[in-house]
């Protein structure tokens, strides 16, 4: 028999106070051995979610299971297979990094020490100063130690890069690889496309506490837009540019072009640029919401 | 696994636990080495006795009690207000701190995403609050134990240990309200101000019930009352710290059930 998928929620909802409706009616699935980008502007309700699947908040009305365990009825048994990072990860500060890990391999009672200390040196965990002295990133480091530590069939991650410098961000794209290769699954939250898409399977949008789309990451690369700025060495009519599929033209101004463009079609867009003289070109991604306008935008046209 | 949290708990406060220990010793020291001075001024209990009724009712001067005594003058000193105000102001502090203070700094969402049951959690950390008060009690009973001879209290070694137990009583259902209080709402400021304010009032009915009639009714529901004034004199009462320490069982466990109808909340 196949084992139960990692998450699976049935029109999970959760309305604070009858009014705020951080989470509604959503249905998810994540496959086991699965990364699962789980995305969305900040207040969209990533984090209620998470703390749903969890059981530390109850919801109004549907239901979710973890590990085929309903999490209001076996939470405590599903718990024991996952690991957590939280958003906002408060440790005990007086303690010392060891001294916390010790404390919280205890309060689980089964864990790797041999694992926890591989990962506390694949990491670089400064281990033996008090935590109220560490920076956010090694704040961060121990967080992401007692998530993993005890093999779990299920990482939840909530934004976890926040705080951590690119060698560390790298570093933690290989071990979510890792987990999903040895057959767990990985639930990652964030509000940002690009930290996502380069280690996800699939990724979830949600907005307003509503699931809007899932979709493999190829997917919605085509959607992650771009904001190009270029300096040409004099002005230029940006009528061609922007009859580019999927570009705009935001602003000109003299020589310099500003435009969104998605990724898929830089390729096009350089090569087009090419022919005049370039003095600068500069590329940013889009944060979400522009996305999501971007998005909404094109439905609008395809009426 | 949740005997962690009891760990955790102890091992998390033993600095302040340690200063409270000073600071309760130091204050029966300085109690205890003005005694012999006093009992040799039996002019002290006539003045006493003109005090006004209101006074002596809450000061706990017991009909009858002789504050010349070591008895009377620890029941007056002691047991009277400060010891019990020590160790309650101590309890409260830490059965709120436990769970509404660590809900508050945004702790308890790491442990309880640990497989721990909630009341499991509610629980240990009320032993983590006995503990507390049975070191911070045992310490003041000690240290009355080793001033006994040094002033000549000579106390009832029955008698003195009934009175710490009553205190410890006290301190735990009042420990445990906090706790419980904290536990069943989000909601530090309540968890404080429950027990505290709960406490005080109990203190006054078990004080003024006799000279303001209306209250008389109401001495039962008295915590103080129940464990009964001047604990020294005359023993306090076995079947009221009985009493006192099931209804901390009740709020405890009534807390423990609450907690987990409820949302954990970020701070």
């Amino acid at each position: 028999m196949a084992a139960p998928p990692a998450i699976e929620t049935a029109g999970l909802s959760k309305t604070y106070g009858g009014k705020v409706h951080a989470v509604v009616d959503l249905d998810l699935r994540v496959e086991r051995g699965e990364i699962f980008g789980y995305l969305g502007p900040n207040g969209a309700g990533k984090s209620t979610t998470i703390r749903l699947l969890l059981d530390l908040i109850r919801p109004t009305a549907g239901r979710a299971c973890v590990l085929g365990l309903d999490t209001r009825v076996e939470g405590v048994s599903a718990r024991k297979h996952v690991g957590y990072l939280p958003g906002d990860l408060r440790l005990a500060d007086r303690l010392t990094g060891r001294a916390q890990l010790d404390s919280l391999a205890r309060l689980r009672g089964h864990v790797d020490p041999a694992l926890r200390d591989e990962l506390c040196e694949r990491l670089g965990v400064v281990l033996d100063r008090p935590i109220r002295q560490l920076s956010r990133g090694n704040r961060q480091k121990i967080g992401i130690v007692q998530a993993f530590m005890h093999h779990p069939e299920l990482v939840v991650l909530d934004e976890p890069t926040a705080g951590l410098d690119p060698l560390l961000q790298n570093e933690m794209r290989a071990l979510l690889r890792e987990t999903a290769e040895r057959g767990a699954t990985v639930f990652l939250s964030s509000h940002s496309l690009d930290e996502v898409q380069h280690v996800a399977d699939r990724v979830g949008v949600i907005r307003s506490g509503r699931l809007i789309d899932v979709d493999e990451v190829e997917g919605l690369r085509e959607r992650s837009l771009r904001h190009v700025t270029i300096t040409f060495d004099e002005s230029v009519d940006p009528s061609d540019i922007g009859s580019l599929q999927g570009v705009r033209v935001v602003d000109v101004d003299g020589p310099v072009i500003r435009l969104s463009a998605p990724e898929t079609t830089m390729d096009a867009l350089v090569k087009l640029v090419a022919r005049y003289s370039v003095v600068d070109l500069v590329s940013q991604p889009a944060d979400l919401e522009e996305i999501f306008l971007e998005l909404y935008r094109e439905a609008d046209d395809g009426r | 696994m949740a005997a962690e949290l009891l760990l955790r708990g102890l091992r998390d406060h033993r600095r302040a636990l340690v200063g409270w220990c000073v600071g309760i010793s130091a204050y029966i020291a300085l109690v205890a080495s003005i005694f012999p001075s006093i009992e040799s001024s039996p002019e002290f209990n006539d003045l006493v006795e003109n005090y006004p009724d209101i006074l002596k009712s809450l000061f706990g001067l017991a009909e009858g009690g002789n504050i010349t005594s070591g008895a009377g003058y620890l029941d007056v000193e002691l047991f009277g207000l400060m010891l019990p105000l020590l160790v309650l102001v101590l309890s409260i502090a830490s059965g709120a701190r436990a769970f509404a203070g660590e809900e508050d700094a945004g702790r308890l969402e790491l442990v309880l995403s640990y497989p721990i049951r909630r009341r499991n959690a509610v629980l240990a950390k009320g032993a983590a609050v006995a503990g507390e008060i049975g070191i911070v009690c045992t310490v003041a009973g000690l240290t009355i134990l080793a001033f006994d001879p040094l002033v000549g209290l000579d106390l009832s070694l029955t008698k003195q240990v009934s009175a710490i137990a009553s205190v410890a009583a006290l301190g735990l259902l009042y420990g445990w309200l906090a706790l419980a209080v904290g536990a069943a709402v989000p909601n530090r400021a309540l968890a404080i101000g429950i027990p505290a304010g709960a406490a005080a009032a109990a203190y006054l009915v078990s004080g003024l019930h006799g000279l303001a009639g209306w209250l008389d009714p109401f001495r039962f529901l008295s915590p103080f009352w129940l464990v009964g004034s001047s604990p020294l004199q005359r023993g306090a009462d076995s079947w009221g710290i009985v009493v006192v320490v099931v209804a901390g069982v009740i709020a405890l466990l009534a807390g423990s059930l609450l907690v987990e109808r409820r949302d954990l909340e970020t701070p």
